[in-house]
């Protein structure tokens, strides 16, 4: 019976760890998203930007807010700026995308791995009982 | 009419607990509250940018405005406000582009369409999810009250027939499971009930006085009832009489074989049993008629009928059989159902389904006579 006990104790604390380790998995997987959600309204902005600068004459002036400081810009040099950061943000997004799929991943192995120690936890329990 | 059919019944209330649709719903009604939000915020965006625009077209109208700047928090100056016609318009990411007032009005009626398209696509989200909520708020009404869910297989065969005899009939369809020796029959004579039942009702208003016909009326229109789809099973007790039952039955009930004996039994105490409950059931039948006559004659044999009747009828279908049988034998003696059906009308009040009078029946031994006792109990 003994051995029983602490062998239900030693299941328990390994699920109270499983645990631990799922709910931080799914801060991480909620932040992951987030991040996801303002990246994807930058690129969104960018390539409104993008369009409108290709509706731009040649002679437009066009500046750039630096902080409090409205600078001039070459229409040529802000086109291919906004163009690389798009790609940049795209890229990101794919990296997000990735390691959001990876952690989900590691989510359901550790929930189901924590569903096993529960049923062993619940047998081990039952068989006491009937003991 | 759904006596022959199985079903299951499930309570809604098992389907959809109610504490868990009520949750359901309350979530759907938080995402619908966000989705309203976002909405107004974007409807707010839309007018801002009409005013823009409104703006955008006005000062051009002059070489200069004369306004008062704002100073501080506090205070204002007088000014005026020059370069009508050039705008610094955001492009977005700290982009500012220098653009007259009709360019910065295309700008902006380009931004103003694609918030338009956007406040439609969260308006069809919240449509979506208010059908939900809608569809949780009933489920929880339903199961509040108490509604059930029933399911029942589908037996095509003869149920309109049922229909039509349902009311009356339906405790003599129960008696009539017990007939299953005439199931074989039955089944040939299930397309000549039709025509029986036609006369019936038609003789049915006429022919009160008439309750020995009645009930072998009964029994035709009560094996009519039952969906022609059950014989089924009943062949254990049904073994014995059924071949020369069924034989006889479709010929004729005078053949005085065994089966005959069942029908007329079966006859009489339908005629018993239904006397009462028949006298609506179209007697006018002409088979009917002379069934009553075969009837009396049979009552002795009805015993062994009921028997052979009860134990064959494992469905209710089967019972119908039998009965339908006699009857369509016409002119002959129906009996053996008759008799099956008192028997049954005290069974089936008492149990109200097939499957206890099929027990019944299906309890007897190779005797017909020792199921009878049984029955009779």
């Amino acid at each position: 019976m003994s051995s029983l006990t602490s062998a239900v104790r030693d299941l328990q604390r390994d699920l109270e760890n499983k645990t631990n380790d799922l709910s931080k998995l799914q801060k991480d997987i909620a932040k992951n998203h987030q991040v996801r959600k303002k990246y994807t309204v930058q690129l969104g902005e960018n390539e409104l930007v993008l369009k409108e600068l290709d509706l731009l004459n040649e002679d437009a002036n066009v500046y750039k807010l630096i902080g409090p400081v409205l600078v001039k810009q070459d229409l040529a040099e802000a086109n291919s700026n906004v163009r690389k950061r798009i790609e940049y943000i795209s890229a990101e997004l794919k990296r997000l995308d990735a390691t959001v799929q990876d952690l989900e991943e590691k989510q359901n192995s550790k929930k189901d791995a924590i569903l096993k120690l529960q049923q062993r936890i619940q047998s081990i329990q039952t068989t006491k009982g009937k003991a | 009419m759904e006596d022959t059919r199985r079903g299951t019944v499930t309570s809604l209330a098992s389907l959809f607990p109610v504490e868990e649709a009520q949750k359901a719903a309350n979530r759907v009604q938080d995402a619908i509250a966000e989705k309203r939000a976002e909405l107004d915020h974007l409807l707010r965006f839309v007018a801002d940018n009409n005013n823009l625009i409104n703006l955008v077209h006005k000062l051009p109208e002059e070489l200069s405005h004369e306004i008062m700047v704002p100073f501080g928090k506090a205070a204002f100056f007088p000014g005026r406000l020059i370069h009508t016609n050039e705008f610094l318009v955001l492009l977005g990411e700290g982009y500012y582009a220098e653009r007259t007032s009709k360019q910065t009005a295309e700008i902006l009626g380009r931004r103003g369409k694609a918030l338009d398209s956007q406040v439609d696509s969260l308006e069809a989200m919240i449509k979506d999810l208010q059908a939900e909520a809608n569809f949780f708020s009933q489920t929880i009404t339903e199961a509040a009250e108490g509604l059930v869910e029933i399911r029942e297989d589908y037996i095509e065969k003869d149920s309109h027939k049922e229909e039509i005899k349902s009311g009356p009939l339906k405790q003599h369809t129960s008696d009539l499971e017990k007939t299953e020796a005439d199931n074989e029959e039955y089944a040939r004579i299930v397309a000549r009930m039709d025509e029986l039942e036609k006369e019936e009702l038609a003789a049915e208003s006429g022919i009160d006085n008439e309750k020995d016909e009645q009930t072998t009326e009964d029994v035709g229109d009560i094996s009519y009832q039952r969906p022609v789809g059950s014989k089924p099973h009943n062949s254990e007790d049904f073994h014995k009489s059924t071949p020369p039952v069924d034989q006889a039955n479709n010929k004729s009930i005078a053949t005085g074989s065994a089966e005959k004996h069942d029908n007329p039994d079966i006859a009489d105490q339908l005629n018993f049993a239904s006397l009462d409950l028949q006298s609506n059931v179209g007697e006018g039948k002409n088979a009917a008629a002379k069934k009553v006559k075969f009837v009396d004659h049979r009552k002795p044999l009805t015993h062994h009928e009921e028997k052979t009747v009860k134990a064959t009828t494992a469905s209710k279908s089967e019972v119908q059989h039998q009965p339908s049988q006699p009857s369509f034998n016409s002119h002959k003696a129906f009996t053996g159902s008759i008799v099956e059906h008192t028997e049954n009308l005290k069974t089936l009040n008492g149990q109200s389904s097939s499957s206890t009078s099929s027990q019944v029946s299906g309890s007897r031994p190779s005797k017909p006579v020792s199921r009878f006792k049984m029955q009779r109990r």
